[in-house]
C-alpha cells in the first residue's frame, strides 16, 4: 500500500487552532455556525473527527484551515505558521480537501478530475497522466476503465472514491473531509471509512474529518472534538477518553446511552485474550482424542484441517468409542471471526448465531483461539477479560474453571 | 413557381442570402460580445442586475418598425441602423443565457474549485464557462433564429437580404421571388439551429455521458 503510486510522500502537518473565534453580526451568540474560542492541537498524522450536531460551527472550523471563511479572532496554524499570512491559492492547493457532494467536475473525466490540482501546479500532462492513474489504482477504481469517463457515469460510492484520490494527488500534509461519507448509503459508507484507513495506514495523513455521526467520529478518529451548538469545545480528546469519561452531561448525552457498546467497536477481537481450545485433525484416534478432551475444562474439541483452518467442534460426549475422528462428526460450525473485527462485529455475530463462541482466525484461516459472549460482556463491565469457562454452567471440572477464572 | 426566374437571378438569390447571414451574423456576434460584458458585471456584483435586465428588458419590447423609425434620423439608412436595431434584440436572451449558465454552476462545484486552490479568473474559464456552455448555446439558438426573422424587417430600411429580394418581389408582383425568400430564410433558420445544436454537443461531450 505504502509505495503504490508513490502515495506516501509528505509527512503530516501539525494543525493548531489558538482561540479561534469566527462570529456573524447577525447576533451575539448562538448563530449557527458560530465558532467561539476554540483552542486544540492536533499531532502530525492523526486523524482529527470534529464532531457535534448540526449549526455547531465544525464545518466552519474547518473551512477557516484553507481560509473559505476567515475566522474573526485566533490562530490556526499549520506547522507553526499562521495560514493567514500565507498566499490564499498556495495554501489551497498545499491541502486536500474532500466535500460530502463531492464537487467533480462534470465536465471533466475522471482522469483530468483527480489530476486538476496536479495542472494548477504545472505539471506536465504525461506526469498527470501518470499520477492520476496511480492514485484510481490506490483507491481502487481501474485506471482503465474509469480514466476517460465522466462524473455522471459512476455511483455514488465511485464519484466518493474519485474525490479522496483528487484530494491526495499533490501529496498534500494536509487533508480536510467535510463529512466525505454523508451522502452515500451505510454498507458503501462503511466500505469507504475502513477504506479510508487503510489508506491512511500508508499515507500518514493530518486530516481533520467533520460529521455529525458519533459512531463515524469514534471509527475514524485518533482524536475527537466534540462541539456544541454556540461553537464552543466541549470535549477533545481519544474516543476511548471521550466514551469512558464524558467531559459533562452534553458530552454524555450526545455520545448516547450506549456508550459502553461504542467502546466496543474500539477494540479488535485480536487485541483480546483469546481462549485456547484443544486442536485434533480428522484421522486421529478416539482414545487420544478421549484423552486431550478429559485434560481440558471446555466441552468441545476443535476439529481442524492440517493448515489449522477450523472445520467444527466435536462435543467431547460424542467422541466415538473407538475409530479415528472423522470431518463428518464436527457439528455445523460457530462463527468465524477475522482478528480485526471489531469487538462490536463479533458480539453482534455471536448474538444472531446458536452458539456464542466465535472462533478468530487470521488472513490465511489459521484457528487463533476462541472469543465468547461473556468474554466480551466483561470488558463492558470495565474487567479484564476473562478466559473459559468462568461460571459456565457445563464446565467439565468445577476445579478447572475456577483456576482459569480471572 | 416560375423556374427561369429562379434560373436567370441565382446570382441575386446567392447575394441576398449571403447578406443575410452577414447581417444575423454580425448582430449575434456583436450581441453576444455585449452580453458577455454584461454578464459579467453582474457575475463581479449583482447590484448590475437589475439595471441591465432593465435596459435589455425596454430594449427587447420596442418594436422593431419603430426602432427603425427612431433610428433613421440619427443614422439614416445604413447597415448601422440595421445592426444597432438586430443587436439590441439579442441582449435580452443572450445575457439572462450566460448570466443564468453561470448562475447554474452546482455549489459543491464551486466550493471544490475554490477549496483546490483555483483562482477566481482561473474558475471561471476552467470551470463556471465550461459548464455554462448548455445554457449559453440554449441562448445562442434562441437569439440567432429570431435575429435571422428580424434581418427581415430591415429591408424596409435599405438593408434586408432576403427581405429585400421578398420586398421587391411584393412590389413587381413576382411571387417567386417572393417565395424563393421565404423558403431560403426559413432554410437558413432551420440550418442555423442545426449547428449550433451540433457545436453545442461537440463542446459538452460530457453532458451526454450516462
Amino acid at each position: 500500500m505504502t509505495g503504490a503510486g508513490g502515495a506516501a510522500g509528505s509527512p503530516g502537518a501539525t494543525v493548531e487552532f489558538e482561540r479561534v473565534t469566527k462570529r456573524y453580526d447577525r447576533a451575539a451568540a448562538g448563530v449557527p455556525g458560530a465558532v467561539n474560542d476554540l483552542s486544540f492541537h492536533v499531532p502530525a498524522g492523526r486523524i482529527c473527527v470534529l464532531v457535534g450536531p448540526s449549526g455547531c460551527g465544525k464545518t466552519t472550523s474547518l473551512k477557516m484551515v484553507n481560509r473559505l471563511i476567515e475566522p474573526t479572532a485566533g490562530r490556526i496554524l499549520l506547522d507553526g505558521v499562521d495560514v493567514t499570512t500565507k498566499d490564499v491559492t498556495e495554501l489551497r492547493r498545499g491541502i486536500g480537501y474532500v466535500i460530502q457532494q463531492v464537487g467533480l467536475f462534470p465536465h471533466l473525466t475522471i482522469g483530468e478530475n483527480v489530476a486538476v490540482v496536479l495542472r494548477l501546479l504545472g505539471w506536465s500532462s504525461e506526469r498527470q497522466r501518470e499520477r492520476a492513474e496511480a492514485l484510481l489504482q490506490l483507491v481502487g477504481l481501474e485506471p482503465a476503465t474509469y480514466r476517460d469517463r465522466f462524473p455522471s457515469q459512476l455511483s455514488g460510492g465511485e464519484r466518493q472514491r474519485v474525490g479522496v484520490a483528487r484530494a491526495i494527488a499533490a501529496d498534500p500534509p494536509l487533508m480536510l473531509m467535510d463529512e466525505p461519507f454523508g451522502a452515500v448509503d451505510p454498507i458503501v459508507r462503511e466500505r469507504l471509512q475502513n477504506e479510508l484507513l487503510r489508506l491512511q495506514e500508508g499515507l500518514a495523513k493530518t486530516i481533520l474529518f467533520v460529521t455529525h455521526d458519533i459512531d463515524e467520529a469514534i471509527k475514524m478518529g485518533d482524536l475527537v472534538a466534540v462541539m456544541r451548538v454556540g461553537g464552543r469545545l466541549a470535549q477533545f480528546g481519544t474516543p476511548e477518553e471521550i466514551l469512558s469519561a464524558p467531559a459533562d452531561d452534553f458530552v454524555a448525552r450526545f455520545v448516547g446511552v450506549d456508550r459502553g457498546l461504542k467502546r466496543l467497536s474500539l477494540r479488535r477481537v485480536g487485541d483480546l485474550e483469546l481462549q485456547q481450545v484443544v486442536h485434533v485433525r480428522p484421522g486421529t484416534e478416539a482414545a487420544e482424542a478421549r484423552g486431550l478432551a478429559e485434560a481440558d475444562p471446555f466441552p468441545y474439541l476443535l476439529l481442524v484441517d492440517e493448515g489449522d483452518r477450523p472445520i467444527g467442534w466435536i462435543p467431547d460426549d460424542r467422541l466415538p468409542a473407538d475409530g479415528a475422528l472423522d470431518a463428518d462428526m464436527a457439528t455445523p460450525m460457530s462463527p468465524l471471526l477475522d482478528r480485526r473485527a471489531t469487538l462490536k462485529d463479533a458480539l453482534s455475530l455471536l448474538l444472531d448465531s446458536d452458539v456464542q463462541v466465535g472462533i478468530v482466525v487470521d488472513r490465511r484461516g489459521t484457528t487463533l483461539g476462541i472469543v465468547t459472549v461473556e468474554m466480551i460482556a466483561d470488558l463492558l463491565r470495565g474487567g479484564d477479560p476473562v478466559v473459559w469457562p468462568r461460571g459456565a454452567p457445563d464446565a467439565a471440572t468445577p476445579g478447572t474453571a475456577e483456576a482459569a477464572g480471572s | 413557381m416560375n423556374w427561369e426566374w429562379i434560373a436567370g437571378n441565382l446570382g441575386q438569390i446567392v447575394d441576398a442570402t449571403v447578406d443575410h447571414i452577414v447581417l444575423t451574423g454580425i448582430a449575434v456576434g456583436v450581441g453576444f460580445a455585449l452580453s458577455l460584458v454584461f454578464a459579467m458585471l453582474i457575475y463581479r456584483d449583482r447590484r448590475w442586475y437589475s439595471p441591465i435586465s432593465g435596459l435589455t428588458g425596454v430594449l427587447y419590447t420596442i418594436p422593431s418598425l419603430a426602432l427603425f423609425a427612431m433610428l433613421v434620423p440619427i443614422t439614416g439608412l445604413t447597415l448601422v441602423t440595421a445592426e444597432i436595431g438586430l443587436v439590441s434584440y439579442t441582449l435580452l436572451i443572450l445575457t439572462r443565457s450566460i448570466v443564468s449558465g453561470l448562475d447554474g454552476v452546482p455549489a459543491d462545484v464551486v466550493e471544490a474549485a475554490d477549496g483546490m486552490g483555483f483562482t477566481p479568473r482561473g474558475r471561471l474559464a476552467r470551470v463556471d464557462f465550461p459548464l455554462a456552455v448548455p445554457l449559453i448555446v440554449a441562448g445562442l439558438r434562441i437569439a440567432t433564429v429570431t435575429t435571422i426573422g428580424l434581418v427581415m424587417v430591415t429591408a424596409l430600411i435599405g438593408e434586408g437580404g432576403l427581405g429585400n429580394l421578398m420586398l421587391r418581389g411584393f412590389n413587381f408582383r413576382n411571387y417567386t421571388a417572393v417565395y424563393v425568400g421565404a423558403i431560403v430564410t426559413v432554410a437558413l433558420a432551420v440550418v442555423a439551429d442545426a449547428v449550433l445544436i451540433w457545436l453545442g454537443r461537440l463542446a459538452t461531450p460530457w453532458s451526454r455521458a450516462r
